[in-house]
């Protein structure tokens, strides 16, 4: 508990340092994007902002306040946007949560799926075609798999929407109009995303597969006379299951992020491109409150493995036994 | 991968996307002459009203004076539904709630008439009082777009719809300053002690033409509509709606926005079509080489930064780097488009020679066989070029001209902010950097030819990053006084080809941009005397002409 709480204050230590530690300051504005327009402002303006913000103090008072907010709940006032921190997380985590959640929904079960058929197929021609195509898909960065996507579904096949998460100024909608209608507009960015996880979760369950095949225990199984579907589907995918929910769980701590490109390239309302924008406009608090949102998503996303983990594989939720006597 | 990857990466591929699904033969004559279609002004609009124009969005902020975002165009949309004392033109600033102004007290007072039957959108009528509150709130509380804060000793309403406003220094630029601010109506505002926290529906009421009705910030969707009770030019668009768009090109060609700006590669499909217009935008958009000249060194010399000049081939950074859509940089500082903008005299094209010559009488020295000059003091002239990772290949460029004339350059590649904070800091020999508001007043020459820091508000003002000299530092401290217009007229001239002559900094190219929009949708754009973009100003909604 106490190892926990030092990692805790750890990270929150960084994450007030860190953002503090890069050069400029929010109210530095010398040059922009090509065509952009900058604020103008005056040192006296400039001055006002610091004494308002606080960032006039010395650095310790300023490290006391974040803690002292942070006990309330209180992420602050995001600079650039001029909006509380946590409500701008509350309004942009939605879209993100929902992108990220049903691509890695998509991409496991379609990635386990024919990662499956691949090893129960190996050395088959389908083997060698999922193999390659999917090898080669998921080597093409994901915000070009998005470009050619969208201009083939959305502007050449008119079938998707070219932005955004919902049709702008839609007057009145029932429920099912409007799920039906941000569906549409997720389609694509979920469809990206899935296809650029899909390589990797494929790969892991085919070789997860493959050696699980030939373990002893289903030699076993088969001598016993079991069908070969029950030993496929429920004896080896359910072991070979461990290793691909590790690396789901792993992605899910890192879905504040995970989408930012793809989010650029549909224009879609999620946390990856506030993140950027962050970064670049050195808005300390907002940088802070996602990073925050970050260690926490990692911190559940460990927590939620270690459920299932116990769910899949009992040996660990059950009476410790010594690793002499499991070989025995 | 780096944004600026992924943008080209989707020019390529929309340019590959646009031509091959063209229903149309493609006319090759005409491809080698796009400019030919192409203006600098619309041509004479129509009066007739549209219902509704659609335009790329993206989440900008509220649109209040106060908790609008600092970049990006933002404040734009908060001008559309808040109204200032003058308003700016094709021409230059032009009577707004103000019907005219006179300047008093040796340019320390502005006396504004106030045009009389203005109406707030809530209602109530706009009062010489309302006016008063906004200029003294403003100094008070910056908003983000602050252009008087600190500066106001006083307002007085005076009888006859009159408001008086004492500076508390004189400046030429003042009127602008003062004709910008927006009026906000003090039965809102007056209880207010932290602006930027207002932001209910109370917070966007005005008296410009345009309601907010609609604003979604996380999906960055505008709707603005007419207000019937406008007290000035009928809106010609009932409605102006902003959407999420993730590539205009699309959108546009399926209709989805109605004004666009494209790059030169993509001209030829719209240049040569009369379905659509063609607008060049002024070239207010520049990137110039700085020089720290804080420490000693050869920077000091004159001679040194005009071989410079010399050295550097604008058009080819013209050609290259802005593929043809820019203007070459000239050293008299203000764009060719600038109101003020004076012809050059000295007007250094790319010689080599020249710069090598130049070289030579500083006292440095090519020995035999060697790329590198050497000084008198036997140390290679040699320098550290900053820039952002956006600009290598300029640096890139520039490196290799300085080389050909001898002088050695080692690129510092960094991110934008930590370029601004050393520039700012000055911890650089050379350093490139880019930014707008070159239309802007000619106070902003000030900035650029001086090492102290500004209290005056341009964008790169507060960097005091220029080069003092004696005799540009006095001529620019008498034009900020001047508010003479003709004389201060004759005082940026001055300054321009003094510039010219000292090279405080080297100008590179200021960027132009091709609009592009359907005529019979709607044909009422037009440019700010200043600005270089066609959706930003008011008058583009309005009909302004036909009033005017």
């Amino acid at each position: 508990m106490v190892s926990y709480l030092i990692t805790v204050w750890v990270i929150l230590t960084l994450n007030f340092l860190l953002p503090r530690l890069m050069p400029g300051d929010p109210f530095v504005y010398l040059s922009g994007e090509e065509g952009e327009d900058l604020p103008e402002i005056s040192e006296a303006q400039k001055n006002y902002y610091m004494i308002q913000y606080g960032f006039d103090d010395p650095l310790y008072l300023q490290y006391g306040r974040y803690f002292a907010r942070l006990a309330r709940g209180d992420l602050g006032q995001s600079i650039y946007y001029n909006t509380p921190v946590s409500i701008m997380l509350a309004r942009r985590l939605p879209w993100t949560l929902g992108l990220v959640c049903l691509a890695v929904l998509f991409s496991t079960i379609l990635g386990t799926l024919l990662g499956g058929i691949a090893a129960a197929l190996r050395h088959h021609w389908v083997d060698r075609f999922l193999f390659m195509g999917l090898i080669v898909v998921s080597e093409i960065p994901a915000f070009l798999l998005g470009l050619v996507m969208l201009f083939f579904f959305a502007a050449f096949l008119k079938l998707f929407p070219l932005s955004g998460a919902m049709t702008p100024f839609p007057g009145p909608m029932t429920a099912l109009e409007k799920l039906s209608d941000i569906c549409r507009h997720g389609a694509l960015p979920v469809a990206t995303l899935t296809l650029a996880r899909l390589g990797g979760i494929f790969l892991l369950a085919r070789n997860s597969l493959v050696t699980i095949m030939a373990r002893d225990y289903l030699i076993t199984a088969r001598a016993k006379g079991l069908g070969r579907g029950r030993i496929f589907w429920r004896h080896a995918l359910r072991n070979a299951m461990l290793p691909i929910v590790t690396r789901v769980f792993m992605s899910l701590g890192a879905l504040t992020g995970g989408a930012i490109l793809v989010e650029n390239v549909f224009n879609y309302p999620g946390l990856g491109k506030l993140m950027r924008q962050a970064v670049l406009y050195q808005d300390y608090p907002l940088i802070q409150g996602i990073f925050l949102l970050v260690t926490l998503a990692v911190l559940l996303a460990n927590f939620m493995a270690d459920l299932v983990y116990k769910h899949l594989d009992p040996r660990i939720s059950g009476p410790k036994i010594s690793p002499t006597t499991v070989q025995a | 991968m780096g944004h600026k990857t992924l943008k080209a990466l989707c020019c390529l591929l929309i340019a590959g996307l646009v031509f091959s699904c063209s229903q149309e033969p493609e006319d090759k004559a005409s491809l080698e002459t796009p400019e030919l279609r192409i203006q600098k002004q619309t041509a004479t609009p129509g009066t007739g009203q549209v219902e509704v124009v659609h335009l790329a969005g993206g989440d900008y902020g509220y649109p209040s004076p106060y908790a609008h975002y600092p970049r990006g165009p933002g404040g734009y949309k908060m001008c559309l539904i808040f109204d200032s004392l003058l308003e700016r033109s094709n021409k230059g600033l032009i009577p707004w709630l103000a019907e005219g102004w006179q300047v008093t007290d040796q340019g320390k007072g502005y006396i504004f008439t106030l045009r009389q039957g203005v109406e707030w959108q809530d209602g109530k009528p706009l009062t010489p009082e309302d006016v008063a509150f906004s200029l003294n709130y403003a100094a008070r509380h910056p908003m983000t777009w602050s252009y008087i804060f600190d500066l106001i000793e006083s307002v007085d309403v005076l009888p006859g719809n009159q408001v008086k406003v004492t500076v508390k220094h004189q400046t030429a630029a003042m009127l602008d300053n003062l004709g910008r601010t927006r009026i906000l109506p003090r039965h809102i505002w007056e209880k207010v002690d932290n602006p930027k926290t207002l932001t209910g529906p109370e917070a966007v009421i005005g008296t410009g033409p345009y309601r907010l009705t609609s604003y979604s910030r996380e999906h960055g969707t505008y709707r603005f509509e007419a207000f019937d009770r406008f007290w000035g030019p009928k809106p010609r668009v009932k409605r102006i709606e902003f959407i999420p768009v993730s590539e205009p090109i699309l959108a546009y060609e399926k209709g989805e926005i109605d004004l666009i700006r494209v790059s030169p590669d993509l001209l030829p499909r719209f240049a040569n079509d009369s379905g659509h217009r063609v607008i060049k935008s002024p070239a207010f958009w520049g990137y110039r080489l700085l020089f720290d000249t804080t420490r000693t060194g050869p920077l000091l010399d004159k001679g040194i930064r005009q071989a410079f000049a010399h050295a550097i081939d604008r058009d080819e950074l013209v050609a290259k780097i802005a593929r043809g859509a820019a203007l070459p940089g000239r050293l008299g500082i203000l764009p060719p488009g600038h109101v003020m903008a004076a012809d050059p005299v000295k007007s250094y094209g790319f010689n080599p020679e020249t710069s090598g010559t130049l070289l030579e009488h500083a006292g440095y020295r090519l020995p035999e066989g060697q790329d590198i000059r050497i000084g008198a003091d036997g140390h290679p002239l040699a320098f550290d070029l900053l820039c952002s990772n956006r600009e290598v290949r300029m640096a890139e460029i520039l490196k290799q001209r300085f080389l050909a004339v001898g002088v050695d350059i080692r690129i510092l590649a960094v991110d934008g902010k930590t370029r601004d904070s050393r520039v700012r800091n000055h911890h650089f020999n050379l350093a490139l950097i880019g930014h707008g508001g070159w239309g802007n007043d000619p106070d902003y020459l000030t900035s650029h030819c001086s090492n102290t820091f500004s209290t005056s508000s341009s964008p790169s003002a507060s960097s005091g990053i220029g080069l003092a000299i004696p005799a540009l530092a006095s001529l620019l401290e008498k034009q900020r006084l001047e508010t003479d217009s003709a004389k201060r007229r004759d005082l940026i001239e001055k300054i321009q080809h003094l510039a010219e002559e000292e090279v405080p900094e080297i100008p590179l190219f200021y960027t132009t941009a091709f609009n592009v929009f359907r005529p019979t949708k709607y044909d009422g754009w037009m440019f700010m005397f200043d600005h270089h973009s066609l959706e930003h100003s008011k008058l583009s909604y309005l009909n302004w002409k036909e009033w005017h």
